[in-house]
């Protein structure tokens, strides 16, 4: 088995975000993953990662319910690959990894739980956890996505958003940071590979893993509007039409806070935002509705459409 | 990159006379500004201890006060007085008062790890601005914060069901922070989210905000969570010695 290969059938762990708000994210993965003929194989009765949330009031906790979702694809599916489209859940799955294979207090907690739960502990290093932005990589590769190519985004002017989860803190993600080849955590690219392999004009931006504030989008409102206006101010001023996102989170987050500051501060930033896995889909020839564009807040369709998209 | 410093003078330590004179000599004008003699000799020398008892608090020993934290911190950048290093300083010297000082503001963290990023020593500043506000809250310092109310929701209903649907966890917050829902833009958001959206989907959205999407066979999870929780709840008293705090207060009260 070559290593694409091993990255064409994966487990998918959607996450609950990806059932809500972040709906057309998974609509959208599920649908450059057909027509990339690529198998998702979606993670039996999962549950949530934890989130930031549960690891706020005990990361031990939060790390026994990313381990629980591993030990499924890992002992009950027989998978080696679990890919996440959600910040959230990839960085969760990774930590668990991390604190597993590190943390002795860790790994006995999760052994005890496991087993009063009913279920095989996950030992670390039974699967390998992966982002969307990974998987599409992988299996696929920008120069098999440059062919496959339909509607070229030429012409559109992208600022790509990794926010904080993907890369941050450096030593749960041990293959960054490994030279040519692999993602960046000060300058991420992976993203910025995969649009411009799609025909997309990616722009200078600055602020690549600046916080949204996403932790406290309802709780304090106000700094994660402060911290929404930079980033799309930062994008507008770097020349983007699009900010594009790969983290249900963060992707929420810029839509309400945008709608927000123009609510309370009257300030508004004209910029469409779109998860990277809608507008690879419509370059693969998907339709808008196709990748859920009419799901999102933020109203892009007439601009898809003037571009010749969707 | 500056470091950036905390200046310990504060306005209200100053004292200026526009006319002085002191053994003799006239000092008035630029030589009238003292700063007051400030003694501390209220330390609690089991701080340190009882934030790296916390989740999250476990190294905050480690740290050598380079400043990288607060350099790095989001939050610094639109607030100067949330300063992670000098929070850090103050605990492991034990200056509790001063703490207090800025204890409405320490859950602000938004937990985007550019400080644990940045630290040379491993600190993990994220985890020890949770414990600080864990520890707040414990000591009962501090009301529980937005954010506290918030993580509680949502944890209560991942160990009830093992999954988050999401406009059931955002009404409860709302309304456990007694916050109106209806704020206007909220109702511009939920607005412009209808528009174009199809019966399908909103039919979904309802459905789910009826029946809860959950984790089946959970209750055996669920009941281990729930055991490990109120097992660290009864380390954390002892920890902070909270049991202790109860007493003293009863007698106060008494008194």
């Amino acid at each position: 088995m070559t290593t694409k290969d091993k990255y064409k059938k994966v487990a998918y762990y959607p996450g609950c975000a990806l059932e809500g708000s972040g709906h057309s994210y998974n609509r959208s993965t599920k649908a450059v993953g057909k027509a990339l003929g690529l198998d998702l194989v979606e993670v039996k009765n999962w549950n949530c990662c934890g989130a930031m949330e549960v690891k706020n009031i005990d990361p031990k906790i939060q790390t026994y319910l990313s381990s629980r979702v591993m030990s499924t694809a890992a002992n009950e599916m027989d998978m080696d690959v679990v890919m996440a489209p959600c910040n959230g859940c990839y960085h969760n799955l990774k930590k668990a990894e991390y604190d597993l294979a590190n943390d002795k207090e860790s790994a006995d907690v999760v052994d005890r739980l496991s087993k009063k739960a009913g279920h095989k502990t996950y030992e670390s290093g039974q699967v390998e956890t992966i982002h969307a932005l990974d998987w599409i990589r992988e299996s696929i590769g920008e120069e098999g996505l440059a062919e496959r190519v339909k509607n070229s985004l030429s012409g559109i002017k992208v600022a790509n958003y990794y926010g904080c989860m993907y890369t941050r803190p450096r030593h749960i993600f041990p293959e960054k940071d490994q030279g040519p080849g692999s993602e960046s955590t000060s300058k991420p690219h992976f993203m910025d590979d995969l649009l411009a392999a799609a025909g997309a004009e990616n722009v200078d931006f600055p602020l690549k893993t600046a916080c949204c504030g996403g932790a406290h989008t309802l709780s304090d409102s106000d700094t994660s509007t402060k911290l929404v206006l930079n980033i799309l101010k930062a994008a507008k001023l770097s020349g983007a039409d699009v900010i594009a996102t790969e983290c249900p989170t963060c992707h929420s987050g810029l839509e309400m806070h945008q709608i927000r500051a123009e609510k309370t501060l009257g300030e508004k930033v004209d910029i469409k935002i779109l998860y990277f896995t809608q507008l690879l889909g419509m370059a693969l020839g998907l339709k808008a509705r196709k990748v859920g564009v009419h799901e999102n807040i933020s109203d892009s369709i007439r601009f898809l459409k003037e571009k010749g998209l969707g | 990159m500056p470091i950036h410093e905390k200046s310990l003078i504060r306005p209200e330590n100053l004292t200026t006379h526009d006319e002085l004179t002191l053994d003799g000599v006239d000092v008035s004008g630029h030589w009238s500004t003292f700063i007051e003699t400030r003694v501390v000799n209220d330390y609690n020398e089991n701080l340190q201890d009882e934030i790296a008892a916390l989740p999250g608090g476990e190294h905050i020993h480690r740290c050598w006060q380079c400043g990288s934290c607060t350099n790095a911190c989001t939050v610094y950048a639109i607030n100067e007085d949330f300063n992670p290093r000098y929070w850090i300083y103050l605990i492991r010297m034990g200056y509790e008062s001063e703490l207090l000082r800025d204890k409405d503001i320490i859950w602000q963290c938004v937990s985007c790890n550019k400080c644990t990023y940045a630290c040379p020593r491993d600190v993990f500043p994220e985890g020890v601005m949770k414990a600080t506000a864990h520890w707040l809250e414990k000591k009962g310092h501090t009301e529980k914060s937005p954010s506290m109310h918030f993580d509680e929701v949502f944890t209560e209903q991942i160990v009830k069901t093992g999954k988050i649907e999401e406009s059931r966890t955002i009404r409860r917050f709302f309304s456990r922070t007694g916050q109106a829902l209806a704020q206007p833009w909220m109702i511009e958001m939920v607005k412009r989210m209808l528009r174009g959206l199809p019966i399908g989907m909103l039919t979904r959205m309802g459905l789910a905000t009826l029946v809860a999407p959950k984790t089946n066979d959970w209750w055996q999870a669920s009941a281990a969570i729930q055991d490990y929780i109120d097992e660290q709840h009864e380390k954390q008293v002892q920890a902070l010695s909270l049991a202790e705090l109860v007493e003293t207060a009863k007698q106060d009260v008494a008194a």
